[in-house]
């Protein structure tokens, strides 16, 4: 006797409700097929097509974990949107900021591109792990029912925050030093934003978006082979 | 006035009318809708199941577990006072609509 319970919550792994609800979904589910396959049965069919077809009848599992995520959690878009965006995003955030210390704790020197007036310093070994912090975050927001736009959004939150700190607090210092009556060259502020946004936002933005989509597209394509497999 | 939500109307209304014929568990449900429109609408997990927690969330259905002859337990879905009560607005929308269809049909053949 296949175990159709088993089946489901491995394609229902990232159901991520209270254990007895999502149980309750999980045996729910579960029923359904069993029912459908049952029937296949009593159609003629072997108990293999029986199984595959009944399987298929979810359709893309990811976008039923998604609708019934959604369905369930109706009520607290907020808690939502912490564990597919914030939470994955900040672990992002974190884990890549805190690995960019430990390599200039231990020495690390940024790589100089282009010298004189339009040096930009790029941490060649730390833009080399962003990809893999991009697909942390994508893991982690895929895994909590994050659509397609959240889990980008995710896994590029680092380089989005450092772009909200650049926005606010570029026209902040200037205020305090027009305040302070110092004077201000507005050229050079212009050049050190591009510089600065290349090496800490362009850059970085591009090779966490790479991971971030590439985890994306690995993900989508497993559940999607997952849909047909008969285990 | 026919509201927005016409699209998603259509399930809520198939799903709500056989329910009010009484408690079906999901397989049953979508099993008699199909038969019942002779193949023209049919569920898939990922359409029927997201509802009918909608539905419930909202009070108009309520759901629970039964152990059937065969010693299966089942989750059967019954319709709740206040379903019964959103059921008849829902049907004039629909009504609304077929009539507002008739017209615009009418009107391009002639």
């Amino acid at each position: 006797m296949r175990d159709w319970g088993a089946l489901v919550e491995q394609r229902l792994a990232g159901l991520v409700l209270e254990p007895e609800e999502r149980a309750e979904v999980i045996a729910e589910v579960s029923a359904h097929l069993e029912d459908i396959c049952e029937e296949m049965l009593r159609q003629g069919m072997t108990e293999e097509e029986a199984v595959r077809r009944a399987l298929s009848q979810a359709g893309d599992w990811k976008d039923l974990q998604r609708k019934i995520l959604a369905a369930k959690r109706r009520e607290q878009p907020m808690k939502k949107r912490v564990w597919q965006l914030w939470i994955p995003g900040f672990l992002t955030l974190i884990l890549s900021t805190f690995f960019l210390m430990t390599l200039q704790q231990y020495g690390l020197q940024p790589r100089i591109v282009r010298s004189g007036s339009n040096t930009v310093l790029l941490y060649l070994p730390w833009l080399l792990s962003l990809p893999l912090f991009g697909a942390l975050g994508a893991y982690v927001s895929s895994r909590a029912g994050g659509s397609r736009g959240i889990v980008i959004l995710a896994s590029a939150f680092p380089a989005l925050a450092l772009t909200g700190a650049f926005l606010f607090m570029s026209p902040f210092g200037l205020t305090i030093q027009l305040i302070m009556g110092r004077p201000v060259d507005f050229s050079r502020v212009a050049t050190v934003l591009l510089k600065d946004g290349i090496s800490w936002i362009l850059v970085p933005g591009a090779a966490l978006l790479a991971g971030g989509l590439l985890a994306h597209l690995l993900l989508s394509t497993r559940s999607s082979s997952r849909d047909t497999a008969i285990n | 006035m026919i509201g927005p939500g016409i699209k998603r109307g259509t399930a809520e209304l198939a799903v709500l009318s056989v329910l009010e014929d009484g408690p079906l568990h999901g397989y049953e449900m979508a099993r008699s809708i199909e038969r019942q429109t002779q193949g023209s609408l049919r569920f898939t997990l990922a359409s029927l199941y997201p509802l009918l927690y909608r539905l419930e969330k909202r009070g108009w259905v309520r759901g629970a577990w039964e152990t059937s002859r065969t010693g299966r337990r089942r989750r059967c879905y019954r319709l709740t006072s206040e379903g019964k009560k959103r059921l008849s607005p829902i049907r004039k929308e629909w009504a609304e609509l077929f009539r507002a269809l008739k017209r615009l049909t009418k009107v391009s053949h002639a």
